[in-house]
């Protein structure tokens, strides 16, 4: 291949690598459908909120996992009717299967009922975790 | 396993922005190097010269194939991207006295403020190594006389340590629990 020809693909990986990154960037931390997926507050041994209730999960591991549980856990902490729990998947991939888990943190935001409303992948954006807790 | 003591995160983003331009360099030598160079001509005449009358010349075939070994090893995009391999391995082995990490740390740290959080050091150790396995697979496989292989690997590590360079994006994070349902790793509680 010519040297030009060989330049001007590695600009466009370069430009395919920065595509791929910026829309990773934007679906990160959207609020988004829970689908049909129930939680088993059983599966965390604790008790949903009276209204609803933040999932967390997370994984020893996770970089930004620490983050997003003080981010939940002040948000919890002005509501009194929510309530934040967290799951650890390290070792429960039993769980990461059940609730279709596939990077962490992944939160769930379930009503009283235990039927997931919404689910956030990587750190949620605030005023998307406003409109979502509004919505149920 | 306890969780050991965590690190500043802007270390492993500054190894990976490094690990990127080298991988970048060394994509553009793999294109223009012999993995992507098609047939020459002939290496006999058409005449009907009897002994040669049923060789076939492939015209559509690659020079790498028919390639010695040491004109496939001598390939600079290869010897790039072994040293590449290399420092992938070092900081999967001894991420502490890997190259780039001491750099960080004598020279770039001191001239930043203290870092705000600490990150579990497992994670980026675990993107060296699957940064190792994708370039080893393409320096294998170029070895082996496959065409393309060497820069296709390359730009797929590339991209990965892109990623996490420009944005953060933690690519075995992403791959812990996919590999974990797989079964290749963490499905059984450690003994306390």
């Amino acid at each position: 291949m010519s040297p030009a020809l060989a330049l001007g693909v590695a600009a466009a990986l370069l430009a395919l690598a920065t595509v791929v990154g910026l829309v990773l960037r934007r679906r990160d931390g959207r609020r988004r459908d829970g689908g049909t997926l129930r939680f088993d507050p059983a599966d965390a041994a604790e008790e949903l909120g009276s209204r609803a209730t933040l999932v967390q999960f997370s994984t020893e591991m996770c970089a930004r996992c620490p983050q997003v549980r003080r981010l939940l856990r002040a948000y919890a902490s002005d509501h009194d009717d929510l309530r934040h729990i967290e799951v650890d998947l390290t070792h429960r991939p039993d769980l990461s299967a059940r609730y279709k888990v596939l990077q962490t943190p992944t939160t769930f935001l379930v009503d009283g009922s235990g039927a997931v409303r919404a689910r956030f992948h990587g750190v949620p954006h605030r005023h998307a975790l406003t409109e979502a807790v509004a919505a149920v | 396993m306890t969780t050991p003591a965590g690190i500043d995160p802007r270390g492993p983003r500054f190894a990976a922005t490094i690990t990127a331009v080298l991988l970048l360099v060394a994509t553009f030598l793999a294109l223009v190097g012999i993995s992507t160079t098609p047939s020459g001509p002939a290496s006999f005449g058409w005449f009907a010269y009897q002994p040669l009358a049923n060789a076939t010349y492939t015209p559509t075939g690659w020079a790498i194939s028919s390639a010695p070994l040491g004109q496939r090893a001598l390939d600079p995009g290869f010897l790039l991207t072994v040293v590449i391999a290399l420092l992938f391995l070092w900081g999967v082995v001894s991420p502490r006295t890997a190259p780039w990490s001491a750099l960080f740390r004598t020279l770039v740290r001191p001239r930043l403020a203290p870092p705000t959080e600490l990150e579990d050091p497992r994670p980026p150790r675990f993107s060296q190594g699957v940064g190792l396995f994708v370039v080893g697979v393409g320096l294998v496989l170029h070895l082996a006389g496959v065409p393309w292989a060497l820069p296709i690997a390359t730009a797929a590590a590339f991209i990965a340590a892109f990623l996490n360079a420009a944005f953060a994006f933690c690519l075995g994070c992403q791959l812990y629990l996919l590999l974990q349902r797989i079964g290749l790793i963490g499905r059984t509680a450690p003994a306390a």
